[in-house]
């Protein structure tokens, strides 16, 4: 069993692979009331042209397992207490990011008895993604942020 | 005021068939089709109770629950009539109830477990057998109609358009022929030509995205990859035509301010031609994965009655053999002689429905092909029509036929109603994964693939 450890450390060290990030960060997607755009864009984000799993970025089943809350959609008064839930069941640290201009409160379209607004209005943001929808590669390259040391 | 059934009841036995019934403060707005793409809008006035069509056809009981949750109106005879938009009301108000011995209710969502919408399924259950599912759905309402009234015509696009980033170009365009046809305007063969090209765009990208996603709900990596970088380069596409990767902006109300140069078009033809030979590469690859092919049949069934009965559409309902699609009679757009194709195998199962998207895709193609030929240029709709308070306008988006209607107070917005293929469809979903196990239920969920943003609106 040792020497099999360590022929498989050896192997690893003597491969050409360049070396992984020292970090990695499970998200937790949640829909606030996009229109689906965000969605679809986020999911090519995981798919073979940038696919965000080679950089250690991994959405995963559970806000318990996650480190950040991606956010997507005016968040409706329907799902404001979802969202909060999700929050709280995150373990700490954690942090949100607010994924298209509808999560940050721009260009809102709805009746204002439906829609809370802004994720900011109920949660603290860390990060800020514009575009509507942005594309899988500005989606990507802004969630690499999360992995630089703040 | 019980002509409203009468009627509704002679124009089925006349041929026409239920399209779409919506409420207004004063008013149940009753909408109907023919097979060669007639619409008749049927006017009631309610004074707070109708009586109900559901009986007569099942396919509005959705309607006619949202009808009540907005306006207040009652429909009598339909018992129990369950809320759809209205939420936080006690769980038998709008559960089915379930009983017998170890009959079990499993909750799921409204957060799901991977990138999705967000919705809330209740499972009836005895062990993993599904007995029936209440799906509680509008967690994504944004009140968009309401929100429309009172905006000019042109700034009511955007309502429907964005009600869903999957159909906005289906949603927009049905919008804009419901608009026109209040305004007595009709779109000229430019129009029409450029309308279609957003239409089967769209298309082509939801169908390719489509069978991506239920081979990611098999577990397939492979195929799902390779159909994933299939639906990018789609979406790319849509960006080098029209500057959006979905399409947006790219509608407008009596007419079209797209200009594409002949060699953007030329090149596009020929990324339609390589996205053809690879997509069917990728299918034949699909076809002979024997593990993945195993897992698709008997799942999810939707037959050929159920379909009608409840109303179903595009997809889903050819897939189960009904062979009705929009776009074989659809006017204002460029489908000269499209017609609608089923499956051999129509057997209404996860696979018909997955193989359906397939041979769809190969009509897309050869429509785009048809449409990419010469430089685009700006387009408009032509008066001489009769002018008149509300429109009508109908597609078929990726999920199904789509209907717009338009109240007009001159040139604004007075009530939007917007019925998508995936408001329709909802029901059948519910109906198809009933006697499945529960672990089915994604995969059933995503061969369906509908949009909860353009049901909840
Ligand atoms: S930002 Fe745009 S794409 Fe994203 S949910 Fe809002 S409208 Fe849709």
């Amino acid at each position: 069993m040792l020497t099999l450890l360590r022929d498989l450390r050896r192997l690893r060290r003597d491969t050409a692979l360049p070396q992984g990030r020292p970090a990695s960060i499970a998200i937790r997607h949640v829909d606030a009331g996009s229109c689906n755009g965000c969605e679809h864009e986020l999911t090519l984000a995981t798919s073979p042209y940038v696919d965000l799993q080679r950089f250690g970025l991994g959405v995963v089943a559970s806000p318990r397992h996650a480190d950040v809350l991606l956010v997507t959609g005016p968040v409706t008064t329907r799902m404001r207490e979802p969202l909060l839930t999700a929050y709280h069941a995150m373990p700490e640290p954690r942090r949100v990011a607010a994924l298209g201009d509808c999560a940050l409160g721009c260009n809102l379209l709805g009746s204002a008895s439906e829609l809370v607004g802004a994720v900011e209005e109920l949660l603290p943001v860390d990060l800020r993604i514009p575009g509507c929808p942005p594309d899988p590669e500005r989606i990507a390259n802004a969630l690499l942020a999360l992995l630089e040391p703040s | 005021m019980s002509d409203h059934r009468e009627r509704f009841a002679l124009a089925l036995s006349d041929g026409w068939r239920f399209a779409d019934l919506h409420s207004t403060p004063t008013e149940i707005r009753t909408l109907l089709v023919r097979d060669d793409g007639r619409t008749l809008l049927e006017r009631t006035p309610h004074a707070g109770s109708v009586p109900t069509i559901v009986d007569l056809a099942p396919a509005a009981g959705w309607d006619e629950r949202e009808a009540h949750d907005r306006d207040g109106v009652r429909f009598e005879g339909h018992e129990p009539l369950r809320p759809l938009l209205d939420h936080d009301l006690r769980l038998d108000r709008w559960t089915v109830p379930v009983h017998g011995h170890d009959a079990h209710q499993v909750a799921v969502g409204p957060i799901h477990a991977g990138v999705i919408e967000s919705g809330h399924f209740r499972f009836h259950v005895v062990g993993e057998r599904i007995l029936h599912l209440d799906a509680r759905l509008f967690y994504k309402h944004r009140g968009l109609e309401r929100a429309a009234e009172g905006r000019t015509l042109d700034e009511g696009l955007a309502y429907a358009a964005r009600a869903c980033g999957a159909c906005a170009a289906a949603n927009g365009i049905a919008y804009a022929l419901a608009c026109e046809d209040a305004l007595g305007l009709a779109p000229t063969p430019q129009l029409a030509r450029v309308r279609t090209l957003l239409l089967e765009l769209e298309r082509m990208w939801s169908h390719l995205n489509d069978i991506a996603a239920v081979c990611a709900g098999v577990g397939l990596a492979a195929g799902n990859n390779r159909f994933a970088a299939l639906t990018e380069r789609a979406r790319r596409l849509n960006a080098a035509l029209t500057g959006h990767r979905f399409l947006f902006g790219s509608v407008r109300v009596g007419g079209s301010d797209l200009l594409i140069e002949r060699v953007v078009v030329h090149a596009a033809r020929e990324e339609v031609e390589a996205l053809r030979e690879e997509s069917r590469s990728a299918w034949r690859e699909l076809l002979f994965n024997g593990s993945f092919q195993d897992r698709l049949p008997d799942v999810g069934v939707l037959d050929a009655a159920n379909a009608r009965i409840l109303g179903a559409v595009g997809p889903a309902a050819r897939a189960a053999g009904v062979a009705e699609d929009a776009r074989a009679a659809a006017s204002g757009l460029a489908y000269d002689g499209f017609a609608p194709v089923v499956p051999k195998r129509a057997a209404g199962d996860v696979r018909a429905r997955l193989e359906q998207r397939a041979l769809e895709l190969l009509q897309t193609f050869e429509v785009l092909e048809r449409l990419l030929e010469g430089r685009i240029g700006p387009a408009d709709a032509a008066p001489g029509g009769v002018e008149r308070p509300i429109g009508v306008g109908r597609v078929e988006s990726a999920r199904g036929a789509t209907s717009c209607v338009v109240e007009r107070d001159g040139d604004r917005v007075a009530r939007l109603r917007l019925r998508t293929g995936s408001y329709a469809n909802w029901p059948a979903v519910a109906h198809a994964a009933v006697g499945n196990l529960l672990p089915d239920f994604p995969l059933i969920n995503k061969s369906f693939e509908l949009c909860y943003a353009c049901a909840d609106r």
